[in-house]
């Protein structure tokens, strides 16, 4: 029994006794839950039937990919053109496909935002604070 | 005044200011305090550590209290911890209530925040003599406490909540350990990137703003339509309100005082909990939901009793009471300051600074909301579409500078903001994995050392002594106590859990 409750610690082996432990878990919780899904299939003879849906129903596939894929094209580019161009490039197109139109009123005001809100950040941040930016 | 000596003019101007920009983070459905706090740390990183919890403890008032306006003026809780003002808040507003409605909300946050404050200033000190004396096996299980305590109580299943926190320990094992300096998790390519592992901030970042940016593009994002609110046609706020409800407003405070101290639950369920309460003691039970101060009275005195409450284990045992507290933990490790038993005696100044700014806080929050709401209501308007694209831009500004200029910390912020999306949509749990995330390391660290002094012998954890015992059975009890209110709801079929 004693034998059964002790862990052989090594120095060199320091660093992977936990995350071994914690990754052994991990599996047996997932193992359970699984077992826990199954059991309650069977019950209720769903058991051939998925239902799960990733996405809610009629998601805004425009605005949430674009939303991501912007992000992504945004930060690529940060130390490419800088902050301030990023960031007024990034807010722009952002505001234009969050508000869903190209009315006069939406450029406007996308434009308004964009070019402000980069140039205040940069201004407070990057001047006044000192913190550092692309 | 002792308050003067110790806060500066510009923490309490800060202060001020985060009270207000956290009221309007609170007030704009699809933004919360959390997201709040995440957003201003970056600022903080010019600022004093005292300036610096003034801002965010302000913000953290605000945010929590800003909540009570769409809840009330159109049945759209502002944050997750004002579903239950709904409840009777709205029905008022159709009664031509409204402003009365709000000002019974706003006392209510008011007493709610200086009651956990009370047991915030007198209890935290007595926790944190208690817990200092702790060995590594003490502090290794009463981490595990605080993580099945968050698992069984969140919403969700136990198992699923079990698991999010111990995905948040295994996430933050990633990187070096600091006894053999080796690494570990992480992929060679990437072995100069992570040896530090990730990094808190822009995983705090993400799972906060970016997530529920992402959440709210796919619903479209609809802004609010414009309606009018018909002000107090009938009914003036008086203070008489309160008359015959001064056991519910404390019995709805001491809640949500208790459920903050409870790590990892957040003001949904206090509040919840707290209304449910009222419902079981009210005189007149029926008339509950169809538009009684007494309803706001419990949910509004119980969430903001929860601001007190959650910081009192974050400040005796560094160990975060809700999510928004785990990003306050951000702000202390920014300052380079250590949250932990030891924290109130070797930080005395800093301490009653804390106390203080919290008093200014829920002063200021009175103030500003009880004389100017029905210009505050009018937040509840701003466009959602002009406010994200800016939060954005902070959240990457900050997420760059917090190791001066990496890019890899941008990555996490976007790698975490699509993993908190994924993660809500199969069921693991953020709030559990956020603090098993922030705890992982000292996890790890407390549980070699302990075996480290007993020659790897596990038995350690249990003959430690009468404390290592004591928090067996919490664990043990936590364990049990969900699985018989889990038992209990399906015979129910109404349970606390799931309404939260």
């Amino acid at each position: 029994m004693k034998e059964l409750l002790t862990i052989d610690i090594k120095y060199d082996e320091y660093h992977i006794i936990f995350p071994r432990i914690i990754m052994g878990i991990l599996i047996l919780l997932v193992v359970l839950m699984l077992i826990k899904a199954l059991i309650k299939r069977l019950k209720d003879g769903s058991l051939t039937q998925f239902k799960f849906k990733f996405f809610e129903e009629n998601f805004d596939k425009l605005k949430l990919f674009g939303t991501i894929g912007l992000i992504v094209v945004y930060v690529f580019f940060l130390e490419i053109i800088g902050f301030i161009a990023s960031s007024i490039v990034f807010m722009f197109l952002l505001t234009i496909l969050l508000k869903g139109n190209f009315q006069r009123k939406t450029i406007v005001i996308s434009v308004i935002n964009s070019v402000t809100t980069s140039i205040l950040v940069w201004f407070f941040f990057g001047y006044l604070f000192d913190i550092t930016l692309p | 005044m002792e308050a003067f000596e110790i806060l500066t003019p510009l923490s309490i101007i800060l202060c001020i200011l985060g009270v207000f920009v956290g009221i309007i983070f609170g007030a704009i459905p699809g933004m919360t305090a959390t997201m709040a706090i995440a957003i201003f740390l970056p600022i903080t990183y010019a600022l004093d550590l005292i300036d610096s919890l003034g801002l965010l403890l302000g913000l953290y008032v605000g945010g929590i209290s800003g909540g009570l306006v769409p809840a009330i003026l159109m049945n759209i809780p502002g944050t997750p911890s004002s579903i239950c003002t709904t409840f009777d808040g709205y029905p008022m507003t159709q009664k031509g209530q409204g402003e009365r409605a709000l000002k019974v909300g706003i006392t209510a946050s008011l007493i709610g925040g200086a009651f956990s404050l009370a047991i915030l200033y007198f209890f935290a000190p007595v926790l944190a003599s208690v817990a200092i004396d702790f060995s590594s096996v003490e502090k290794f299980l009463i981490i595990l406490f605080a993580l099945t305590v968050i698992a069984s109580l969140s919403s969700g299943s136990l198992l699923g909540g079990i698991f999010s926190g111990f995905l948040g320990v295994f996430i933050s094992l990633v990187g070096f350990f600091a006894d053999n300096n080796q690494l570990r998790l992480v992929p060679s390519f990437l072995e100069n990137q992570l040896y530090y592992g990730f990094a808190l901030l822009p995983v705090l970042i993400g799972l906060f703003a970016i997530t529920q940016i992402l959440q709210e593009a796919e619903k479209g994002m609809k802004t609010a339509s414009h309606q009018k609110f018909e002000f107090d046609k009938k009914e003036k706020f008086s203070f008489k309100v309160f008359k015959g409800q001064w056991i519910n407003t404390f019995r709805s405070s001491a809640i949500g005082t208790f459920v903050g101290i409870l790590p990892g639950v957040g003001g949904s369920a206090a509040s919840i909990l707290a209304y449910s309460q009222t419902k079981n003691f009210s005189k007149n039970p029926d008339r509950l939901g169809k538009g009684e101060p007494e309803g706001v009275i419990a949910s509004e005195a119980s969430n903001n009793g929860l601001t007190g409450g959650a910081l009192i284990p974050l400040l005796s045992l560094g160990i975060p009471g809700d999510s928004t507290t785990a990003v306050l933990v951000g702000a202390f490790l920014l300052q380079g300051i250590q949250v932990g038993p030891l924290f109130i005696t070797q930080n005395p100044d800093l301490w009653s600074g804390i106390v203080w700014a919290l008093v200014i806080a829920n002063i200021v929050m009175f103030l500003l909301m009880f004389l100017a709401i029905k210009y505050m209501a009018k937040i509840v308007f701003v466009p959602k579409q002009i406010i994200y694209p800016i939060i954005i831009v902070m959240c990457v500004v900050g997420a760059y500078a917090i190791n001066n200029g990496v890019l890899f910390d941008v990555w996490t912020l976007v790698l975490f903001g699509l993993a908190g999306f994924v993660f809500a949509k199969i069921g693991i749990q953020v709030a559990p994995l956020l603090i098993g995330f922030i705890l992982g390391k000292d996890l790890e660290k407390y549980f070699i050392d302990s075996l480290k002094g007993s020659g790897g012998d596990l038995t350690i954890f249990f003959t430690k002594g009468p404390i290592a015992i004591v928090l067996w059975v919490l664990i043990f009890a936590s364990i049990i106590f969900s699985l018989y209110q889990s038992w209990k709801s399906k015979k129910t079929g109404n349970d606390i859990r799931n309404a939260a």
